[in-house]
């Protein structure tokens, strides 16, 4: 899932007038384009029901109809584009926030970015786990707060895991992705922001109108691609929800791999139809996207 | 615009790879278990791709240290282990291969399944069938017992072997709880949860172990195994089971975290367990906790227990699929796993397993029976006696009342779906 959201994200912001830009990206996109499009293309064909093995072939859209129909796939849908929406949103806050602090606090722009890398080698999958580890009512939190006398047992201890709020699925893109967000937001800012930032408090802009008039609006265009590609992973990713998740609702991903692993065989094409959907929607943000940028680019 | 009729590309291309994918395999050299000689012959030099849960590191270490080398040195056969998370991980595997079109060379010789996965592939005809009866160690297994000849109710038609048996049971702490306290039946059961809110919880279906908590109502609480073992009689079954998802309804908002979400696996409730959380687990080997217990997974005051009410035991078997690269191998695999002594030392939970025998005593040799009873007398406080076990044994029942009580649990219980 990651592969497939972070190039469509980079695809987007590359020039493609330039033909030297493509050769250079030949040999990835031979790798990756041709698995890809066997992947996506046996999930789109299982999804209308094609699915030789067990002696069907007719294309119906049956699946997408029981889909819809269900009451659970829309909770899981709208579960989902909850996580990504608070994910991506509070990343984003905080990570503009910590690039401005950073920028203060160390003098050169690479101590900063190597302390926004620490986190970086760690997988989501290991980062779930930690949260686990952390947060569970059984965690590490909680054992602290419990010989401290903050809280009583494991019981005492809030129900951060396993919840029907997601709180732990969040703090996990939230832990990797900030880091992501303020390396963006620090190269604009260590770079150009500086002297139109100086420019303007020449002019005699104050702290907060230079942010809010300058260094807000060199941010966004930089930003907006980062958010898109994180809305993307958050929201079809699949391990996070999968390991901090409860039993209901479901990460839409999980739901898929839930009919995906069913014992009968006729969930599968449901399970497709429901992976079409993770693609449209990372689809959809991406063009919203081009829509959004091509709006900014006019206004500038 | 560009992007789009990319994307129409990729769909393309998927389309042509998905339509070459139908047809089947010619029976011609397929191994003839009724020549053994040759089979054998024709698997010397063959590696064994293994596809089993790699849950159970003790278990693991079992078959890489005393399959693996025995077959090496008599069979110079290679065996492979290949760990999944779960065995439906290998039914994708086989399925997702045949249906690209992988009729021959497939990767998986031979898998560890059971009832659900055992269904999955047989819908898809996709096992060998009618060796298992005719290879020399069946000749150790009770083929006309339905404990061995069926699987969750489906006939097995010599499609898979057996390779050992297990007992649902139920884990407490000793340490926490008396033994005068212990439920002895679903109702008792429930009894404890009112009285102990938060305390206990089970693996959400469709985790095996979930399962089995259920069905065990199930039958308790619809009046016994005996009208369900039959053909699937969806009215009936429509009719009785209310009064099972009127149970877990109930004791829902006793349960741990009020029944809002469930553990995933065993594993999951082993750690909610060993970490004081919940109060009881469940094992599945007849051999009991030993080796959990050596690995740290429970605490040393765990002790297994039983419903006086009966818990289910059943089978579990190697298959291969249709299209196996290495089937006489995996055939020479699935017929060593029954020989006596390595049963003996599968059952003995010093070797890390503590799996039940898929041979029947009856059928064994006076020394490798007393072998066996060696074994047997050395579990101690961390299993249940096997007469106990045997005494409160129940059958499991047709796969279709396993899916139906799957798909309304996910309903009623885990959707909290109101009963209609």
């Amino acid at each position: 899932m990651s592969a497939r959201t972070d190039h469509s994200a980079n695809a987007l912001t590359v020039t493609s007038h330039n033909p030297g830009v493509w050769l250079r990206l030949a040999p990835a996109m031979l790798i990756v384009v041709p698995l890809m499009a066997m992947a996506v293309g046996l999930a789109v064909v299982q999804s209308f029901g094609i699915f030789p093995v067990t002696g069907r072939s007719n294309p119906s859209l049956e699946a997408y109809r029981t889909l819809i129909s269900s009451s659970e796939f829309w909770r899981s849908l709208t579960f989902s584009a909850y996580i990504a929406t608070i994910s991506t949103a509070l990343s984003l806050a905080i990570g503009v926030g910590v690039a401005v602090a950073f920028r203060t606090v160390f003098s050169t722009k690479r101590t900063s970015t190597f302390f926004l890398q620490l986190n970086l080698a760690i997988p989501h999958l290991v980062g779930a786990l930690a949260m686990l580890l952390l947060l569970g009512q059984s965690g590490l939190l909680s054992r602290v707060t419990n010989a401290a006398g903050v809280t009583d047992g494991t019981i005492g201890f809030p129900a951060l895991v396993f919840d029907s709020a997601g709180l732990a699925i969040i703090a996990e893109y939230v832990w990797k992705e900030v880091p992501f967000f303020a390396v963006v937001s620090l190269a604009i800012l260590g770079t150009v922001a500086v002297d139109y930032e100086s420019v303007a408090g020449t002019l005699g802009a104050g702290r907060i109108q230079r942010f809010r008039h300058v260094t807000i609006p060199l941010l966004l265009p930089a930003l907006l691609p980062a958010a898109v590609a994180v809305f993307a992973f958050a929201f079809g990713t699949f391990e996070v929800p999968l390991l901090l998740g409860g039993t209901f609702p479901q990460a839409l991903p999980v739901l898929a791999y839930r009919r995906f692993v069913n014992v009968d065989l006729a969930a599968r094409p449901e399970a497709m139809a429901a992976g079409v959907v993770i693609i449209v929607v990372g689809l959809v943000a991406a063009l919203a996207y081009q829509r959004l940028a091509g709006t900014l680019r006019a206004r500038r | 615009m560009r992007h789009r009729s990319r994307f129409a590309i990729l769909v393309a291309l998927g389309l042509v790879a998905a339509a070459c994918s139908t047809g089947r395999v010619a029976e011609a050299d397929l191994p003839d278990p009724s020549n053994w000689a040759e089979v054998v012959a024709e698997a010397e030099g063959q590696t064994v791709n293994l596809f089993m849960w790699g849950g159970s590191s003790q278990i693991n270490r079992f078959v890489d240290t005393v399959y693996a080398p025995r077959l090496k040195d008599d069979f110079d056969i290679t065996l492979n282990r290949i760990p999944v998370a779960d065995t439906v991980d290998a039914i994708n595997t086989i399925l997702s291969e045949l249906q690209g079109g992988r009729l021959r060379g497939g990767s998986v010789d031979l898998v560890w399944i059971n009832g659900e996965n055992f269904l999955t592939l047989s819908q898809a005809d996709a096992v060998l069938s009618g060796w298992a009866t005719r290879i020399p160690n069946a000749r150790l297994v009770d083929w006309d017992s339905p404990e061995i000849n069926q699987d969750f109710g489906l006939a097995v038609n010599g499609a898979e072997s057996p390779l050992g048996s297990a007992q649902f049971q139920f884990v407490y702490d000793s340490a926490r709880i008396d033994v005068e306290e212990l439920p002895g039946s679903y109702a008792e059961l429930r009894d404890w949860i009112e009285a102990h809110p938060g305390r206990f919880t089970y693996p959400a279906l469709p985790d095996f172990h979930g399962s089995r908590f259920v069905k065990q109502a199930f039958y308790e609480l619809t009046g016994g195994v005996t009208p369900w073992l039959g053909e699937f009689d969806e009215k009936a079954y429509d009719a009785a089971s209310i009064r099972l998802w009127e149970y877990l309804q109930g004791i829902g908002p006793f349960l741990w975290r009020e029944g809002t979400t469930y553990p995933q696996s065993l594993a999951d409730l082993n750690s909610l367990f060993a970490n004081g959380e919940v109060d009881f687990t469940f094992t599945q080997l007849p051999a009991g906790i030993a080796a959990d217990i050596d690995s740290g997974v429970l605490p040393a005051t765990a002790r297994p227990f039983v419903l006086d009410t009966g818990t289910i035991g059943d089978s579990h078997y190697l298959a291969i699929p249709t299209n196996a690269a290495h089937p006489h191998a995996a055939m020479v695999v699935a017929n060593l796993v029954l020989e006596p002594d390595l049963q003996a030392a599968k059952l003995d939970p010093a070797n890390g397993w503590g799996d039940g025998l898929a041979v029947s005593l009856s059928r064994l040799d006076a020394a490798q029976q007393s072998v066996i009873a060696r074994v047997t007398s050395s579990f101690g406080e961390f299993s249940v006696p096997a007469s106990l076990l045997e005494a409160v044994r129940l059958p499991e029942i047709s796969a279709e009342y396993t899916l139906a009580l799957e798909r309304d649990w996910d309903r009623y219980v885990r959707q909290n779906r109101p009963l209609s």
